[in-house]
């Protein structure tokens, strides 16, 4: 009977080899790698999870990265009481806080998926399978994909929490303890790699929609110069004008549609998809999760809102901003700045009880419906269509604006122009327009957050500034309502103390 | 004559009868006694404690009688897993609890016959459902993520430990009415012959069979019962709930009703159920059998919660070959239908608003129409969401005994089960009221479980009389199959009915096993286990393992230094024993597979001709391809006790047992592996306890006995390693409760408790009310974070005790059952998630939901959930059963009736629903109820 205990699966799992003999594996894996990025799991909304640490929503990417990057800032606060999250506005985190686990988590587990398509898809797999070669050259294209997912994941790493565990398709699968990568080694990792797959990657607007073509690999080293004095403490402004500039020359264009448009259900079609340079796609029918922009468009729906207006069944009352971005806006609230979008019927301006959803404006940013605001294609009303611009065009111009500001050479006229480009479709006229005497470092800070709130910069953005923790100052910052800073330490999260309970190679991020 | 017992001392009360007559008389104080009789009558003498002694009378006088007494007691009959040995034999830590002690009443679930009856074995319902499941610890358990339950072996079958899929309990497929007893094996040395699945204790039931040479018998037994909740969650009054609503800055009265509505009270019904038995027996020569027809009836106190249970029952026993090959049928089928009430009621009713009338003016339900996170009507739910299941189930075991020809005291034993399931359910759910969008949903499912063994074993007794030995040696081969498949199809979109991929699990055990036990001089027990196990869930280099155990035993009471002493029986054991397990759920767990994803979690690769192209994904899965056993050591120390010629017996066992290699789902280092979190061989628990039992017989004599059981058990579980580094502080969150999503409130950490809590300490004001938000700033950094949390109670008890009564009074029987448990707390989760005012008013719509009763005395405005104020002593003493029952003995026919009362009381301090939740977090607990049984039964 012995050989009766050799038992393999026997429904839809299977064995790496046997997966493999079907030539669409590779681009359904690949599809998983994208996939990290929007959904939690093989079931959608849920139910076949990737993690299994925190509850399957939360555990999404795009949820956890956009609650890094924004409620620790002054443009979000959720009032919700799940676990730990309110510590992330109030910057009083700490290595146990189960979000902050659960992003590394999730960085981690990318990762490692990039790993393992890496590794089943090297020359001496593909040979050993006898791989035809049509398909080995396509697979050549996702191998580069597959490195830009990598380095993207690992760039939120450098940012988010600098000094981290280091594996490549090197390293094994299994119970081994990773070595400790020091910030700086790993921001010429990504550089490296993003250098080397610059021209194995498929050009600029050449890829299909939803997929990383050459822009985004010249969108994120862009990113990563841009932040280089944070990372490395040597500014490389000057890359920062070479890549955007690539960037910017590669054919995208700030669409004539109404800037509230690029967040609509149909954002993908209706126009505004010519500036967005890598989207995270999403699908009320194909590809549904409770994190991602479920979550965006639900938690920010409360209140007097009326859901059917943002072509959902019902809102979770949970997110809202601070006075501060409000302020940015001239005229506030009803600011002829059509950035602002904020809901104030109900609400208050200032926030005396997080808790409460009608304290602090509602934003109004991201909705599923389509410019003629008919809902998605999801009749309950549960999922979304809406994609998350994750690098558009606009961020680019305010990149190259401020590597020239920062003195990183460029145009200071092309800057000027580039901004009013922005400024323009967010009047409606020339009327915001801006001349070169605006452009002061200031300025850029503040012009990122009118252009780009609520999209996952802000945090980034904040620290490059020097104004995320021990300066600056918004409502309920170090959790008193008038605001208090924090220490610097602050700008880096901590390793979770889980993985460092396990990890005897990794040290802890000074001040925690 | 006299009558006398052996040590020539004189017994009053002896029975005298003159066999097949009325007449007889009873011996006096002095054990004089005189009676009538002829030459040629057969003499019978009786007396309870010692054996019947029938004499022939040939004119002996006077006739002087010496009564020899009864052991039967310890020569009873104890199985221990591919074999048995007596009760005075045994040396490891093994109790039978027999049909006499079961408890009674209306019982569903067998293993509910067993609740409080043997030291070290701890039965938690899991709520008040009709036929639901309970969690069974024999001695705690031994693991943390893998199984915790004993291996449960039914008439020679182990059984699949993951349960039958659409079933409430699979041990619901043996009829408690067909069990002639249980035996517990607690210890390793007991337990090692059961290898790979032993760590936690086995069960062995024995079901009943004919008797060789038996008169017809027909039996038919019928219980009766009425149900109903006792206590409510206490949630606001209609007035307090207005009170509070009013409060609210933006309030708008335009939202409440003006009704006072317990919607508790709207969702529970007084619940009946009845159990009828039909068996039949006959014995003869070389052949009996016994038949039985079970129909179960129970319905659940939740409106619409009912279980049937129509089942056939077929024992047979033929014995060829002068005796020397014997053949066992058993098989039972067992049609287990269910269907299941929307349990969500139980939390919609304890937070809808109480001014709401359950249905408006027009009949129609009241709903929040288009308040999607709005509660759904309890009532709606429950009168509208239909999930039906049938089992179809079939237990067959064929077993071959044969003394083999041509070595005396060889025997030959072959098993060979199957338990093969079928399962076939729907559930239909209207569409959300709360949200226009909904759909009404259909889910099909079906699906089979095929658990199928053979083994078989030879035995070979023999008595060395020149070394005064007795010897006992087993060796087998044992394979045994696990086969799971199910399907659904279900609606994924309004009127698309999805079928879903097939799931299949399969795996297997294959074992080779031997044991030698010997008995010297009577004196000397040792008995020596070995199992070697191999399981499909392992990787080729860990797959086989090997379990040993070794059991010595002395029995002091036959030692000349304590013959003619007070002990009737005093044996003194110890055993060790190496166990393992294997139960954690998945199949493939070193193996990595890939898993493809459905389509509705796909990603969009760009456009054809304007179609957006969806690809499904490929996930790989983790896996540790070292993945190996865990293993148990186990110690095992006790004492044996009778005294005064049995009428007081008793056991005190003390144990030991260490977990290494816990097979733990537990973080993984990030980037070593495939997910978050990883099932591996990690870490150590420990445990220790003392269990002690006391029998004792009050009271003997011809009209009147009355026995008492008692146990108690003293337990300390812990862990002692958790991780691969070697920090003392790192712990894993455990206990998800209610309140916000990704909230835990228990942690397992190195040196404690496995259900230990992780909460704030609360700080109080001088009048002894808590501050809310006031905790104790541990750390002293001047700010209250997670690092301020501190382990504290835990949800295990310290100890637990049963205490049984059994009083007979001629045709007079009455018994009642007391249960305890001490040291345990329980986290009070409908109070710290519902126990303020922000529950009220401040709903993510329009709407408002009402609050725990709490709410009055702490004034709490938001959720205080990490509160060690809600954690709360949970010691309680619970009256679980009170049997009255009366025979009405008859010419051909006799009659018992009989009146149960089950659940009668609870003596604790907590002041949630229940004290006595397994995993120590009362949050929406479907409420036990009180049961009155009225039992009839007939024996032609």
């Amino acid at each position: 009977c012995e050989s009766e205990l050799d038992l393999q699966p026997e429904d839809n799992r299977l064995t790496a080899d046997a997966a493999f003999e079907e030539p669409g594996a590779y681009k359904a894996f690949l599809a998983k790698l994208y996939a990290g990025l929007s959904v939690s799991g093989q079931q959608g909304p849920a139910g076949d999870p990737d993690l299994s640490g925190l509850d399957e929503g939360f555990s999404n990417y795009l949820r956890l990265y956009w609650s890094m990057q924004e409620l620790t800032t002054d443009e979000a606060v959720i009032g919700w009481n799940d676990g730990t999250i309110k510590d992330l506005h109030a910057q009083t985190w700490t290595s146990g806080n189960e979000f902050i686990r659960t992003m590394y988590s999730r960085i981690f587990y990318q990762v490692a998926l990039t790993n393992e398509f890496l590794r089943q898809t090297s020359d001496k797999k593909l040979d050993a399978r006898g791989t035809e070669s049509n398909l080995r050259s396509e697979i050549q294209k996702y191998r580069a994909e597959a490195r830009f997912l990598r380095a993207l994941t690992y760039w939120h790493a450098l940012d988010l929490f600098g000094n981290v565990p280091f594996v490549t398709e090197k390293d094994p699968i299994g119970a081994f303890l990773p070595t400790q990568i020091k910030s700086k080694d790993l921001y010429s990792y990504i550089e490296t790699e993003l250098l080397a797959i610059e021209n194995e990657i498929i050009g600029a607007r050449e890829n299909d929609y939803g997929r990383a073509d050459q822009a985004a690999v010249w969108m994120l080293l862009s990113k990563l110069y841009l932040n280089a004095e944070v990372y490395i403490e040597s500014p490389q402004y000057d890359k920062v004008i070479t890549y955007t500039t690539k960037v910017i020359d590669a054919g995208y264009s700030i669409a004539d549609n109404p800037y509230y448009q690029l967040f609509l259900a149909d954002n993908d079609t209706n126009g505004t998809q010519s500036e967005v340079i890598f989207p995270i796609t999403f699908d009320g029918l194909k590809t549904q999760s409770y994190g991602g922009m479920t979550f965006l468009i639900h938690a920010s729906v409360g209140g007097s809102m009326v859901p059917a207006e943002f072509g959902i069944n019902g809102g979770w009352a949970g997110l809202r901003t601070t006075s501060k971005l409000v302020e940015q806006f001239p005229g506030e609230a009803n600011s002829a700045d059509k950035r602002a979008l904020f809901h104030t019927d109900g609400q208050t301006k200032e926030i005396t009880n997080i808790s409460n959803f009608t304290n602090g404006y509602a934003v109004e940013k991201y909705r599923n419906v389509d410019v003629n605001g008919v809902a998605g294609s999801d009749q309950t009303g549960d999922f979304p269509d809406t994609d998350f611009p994750m690098f558009r065009l606009a961020d680019a111009y305010l990149m190259y604006a401020e590597a020239v500001v920062r003195n990183g050479g460029g145009s200071e006229a092309n800057a000027v122009t580039y901004i009013n480009n922005l400024r323009t479709r967010a009047y409606g006229n020339t009327s915001g327009n801006i001349t070169q005497s605006s452009l002061t470092k200031d300025f850029i800070l503040a012009e990122r957050s009118r252009e780009l709130y609520w999209e996952a910069h802000r945090r980034t953005d904040l620290i490059r500034f020097g104004k995320f923790s021990d300066q600056g100052l918004w409502p309920w910052k170090g959790n008193v309502p008038q605001g208090k800073t924090t220490e610097s330490f602050r700008d880096l999260m901590p390793l979770p103390s889980t993985d460092l309970g396990i990890n005897t190679n990794l040290t802890q991020n000074p001040g925690y | 004559g006299t009558v006398t017992d052996q040590a020539n001392v004189p017994l009053p009360g002896v029975n005298i009868l003159i066999k097949g007559t009325n007449t007889g008389t009873t011996t006096d104080f002095d054990g004089n006694y005189s009676i009538s009789a002829k030459n040629g009558d057969v003499i019978v003498f009786s007396y309870v404690g010692f054996k019947l002694q029938e004499f022939n009378y040939n004119g002996q006088q006077p006739l002087n009688v010496t009564l020899a007494e009864d052991t039967a007691l310890l020569d009873e009959i104890v199985l221990i897993g591919y074999g048995s040995t007596t009760k005075q034999d045994a040396t490891g830590s093994v109790e039978k609890v027999s049909e006499k002690e079961f408890n009674q009443g209306a019982i569903v679930s067998p293993e509910q016959l067993l609740a409080g009856k043997s030291a070290g074995v701890r039965i938690t319902s899991g709520g008040g459902d009709p036929g639901g499941g309970s969690e069974i610890r024999i001695r705690g358990g031994a693991s943390l993520s893998a199984n915790n339950s004993p291996l449960i072996v039914i008439d020679g079958l182990p059984l699949d430990q993951r349960g039958v899929q659409g079933v409430r309990n699979q041990l619901n497929a043996i009829n408690p009415n067909d069990i002639e007893d249980f035996v517990v094996l607690k210890d390793a040395s007991a337990t090692a012959i059961y290898g790979s699945r032993a760590s936690n204790g086995v069960i062995l039931i024995t079901t009943k069979k004919g008797k060789t040479n038996a008169p017809l018998k027909v039996e038919y037994d019928l219980k009766a019962s009425v149900a109903q909740v006792t206590d409510f969650v206490d949630v606001l009054t209609a007035n307090e709930f207005r009170a509070i609503a009013e409060t609210d800055t933006n309030f708008d009265g335009s939202l409440l009703g003006n009704a006072s509505t317990d919607w508790q009270k709207q969702i529970y019904q007084t619940a009946v159920g009845a159990i009828h038995n039909v068996t039949v027996s006959q014995g003869f020569d070389s052949f009996n059998f016994r038949a039985n027809v079970n129909h179960t009836s129970q319905q659940g106190v939740l409106t619409g919660d009912l279980y049937e249970r129509n089942s056939v029952n077929l024992s047979a026993v033929k014995r060829l070959l002068d005796n020397d090959l014997k053949l066992t049928l058993t098989t039972k089928g067992i049609l287990d239908d269910n269907k299941y009430a929307d349990k969500g009621a139980i939390g919609s009713a304890i937070g809808f608003d109480p001014t709401h009338q359950v249905y408006n003016a027009d009949g129609s339900y009241f709903q929040y129409v288009g308040q999607s996170l709005a509660l759904v009507n309890p009532v709606f739910s429950l009168d509208n969401n239909n999930n039906r299941a049938r089992n179809k189930r079939n237990i067959t075991n064929f077993n071959i005994d044969y003394n083999l020809p041509f070595l005396e005291g060889l025997k030959f034993n072959l098993n060979a089960g199957l338990d093969y399931s079928e399962l076939s359910g729907k559930e239909y759910r209207l569409a959300s009221p709360t949200n226009p969008g909904g759909f009404n949903y259909e889910n099909f499912y079906e699906g089979f479980n095929r658990n199928s063994l053979l083994d078989f074993f030879f035995n070979y007794k023999t008595d060395l009389t020149s070394l005064n030995t007795k010897i006992d040696l087993t060796a087998g081969h044992s394979y045994q199959e696990f086969f799971i498949k199910s399907d659904r199809s279900e609606t994924e979109t309004a009127g698309n009915l999805i079928a879903r991929e097939t799931i299949i699990n399969r795996n297997a055990l294959e074992s080779y096993f031997a044991r030698a036990s010997f008995d010297i001089a009577n004196k000397y027990l040792l008995s020596l286990t070995v199992r070697r196990d191999g399981s499909s869930r392992f990787g080729e280099k860990n797959r086989w393992s090997t379990f040993p155990g070794v059991s010595a035993g002395w029995k002091l009471s036959n030692e000349a230094f304590l013959q003619n002493s007070i002990f009737s029986n005093l044996k003194l054991r110890a055993g060790w024993g190496k166990t393992g397990q294997q139960e954690i759920g998945q199949n493939y767990g070193y193996l990595g597979v890939y898993t493809p994803g459905r389509s509705d979690a796909s990603v969009q690769f760009g456009y054809n001709n304007g179609v957006p192209q969806y690809v499904n994904t490929l996930r790989p899965e983790e896996f540790d391809e070292n993945l190996k056993w865990e293993e148990t050591s186990q110690y095992n120390v006790a004492l044996d006790f009778g005294l005064f010629n049995e009428r007081l017996t008793g056991t005190v066992d003390a144990y030991y047992r260490e977990t290494n290699d816990l097979l733990a789902t537990i973080p993984t280092a990030a980037g070593s592996n495939l997910s978050d979190l990883l099932t591996t061989n990690v870490g150590s628990v420990l445990s220790k306890g003392i269990e002690f039992s006391l029998n004792g017989a009050l009271a003997r004599s011809e009209d009147f006995n009355w026995d008492m059981a008692f146990n108690a058990t003293l337990q300390e579980n812990k862990i002692t390693k958790l991780s691969l580094g070697n920090d003392p502080n790192f712990f894993i969150a455990q206990g998800g409760i209610s309140g916000g999503v990704g909230n835990n409130i228990q942690l397992w950490r190195e040196g404690l408790d496995p259900s230990t809590f992780y909460v704030f300490r609360q700080v109080y004001d001088t009048a002894g009310k808590p501050i809310e938000g006031a905790y104790v700033d541990v750390n002293g950094d001047n700010q209250i974070t997670e690092a301020d949390k501190q382990a504290y109670k835990k949800a295990s008890p310290d100890a637990y005790l049963g205490f049984t009564n059994t009083l007979n009074y001629k045709n007079l029987d009455f018994s009642f059952t007391f249960r305890g448990s001490l040291g345990n707390y329980m986290y009070n989760n409908v109070a710290s998630d519902r126990g303020n005012i922000t529950t009220v008013n401040d709903a993510p719509g329009q709407y408002y939901v009402n609050a725990h009763s709490s709410v009055l005395t702490t004034n709490f405005q938001k959720q205080v959930l990490f509160s060690d104020y809600h954690i709360r002593r949970a010691d309680f003493v619970k009256l679980d059963n009170v049997s009255l029952g009366y025979l009405v003995p008859g010419e051909n026919l006799n009659l018992r009736l009989s009146l149960t009362a089950t659940n009668l009381f609870t003596i604790t301090e907590y002041e949630g629903l229940d004290p006595e939740i397994s995993n120590g977090i009362d949050n929406n607990f479907y409420p036990r109820p009180q049961t009155y049984v009225l039992g009839l039964n007939f024996t032609f």
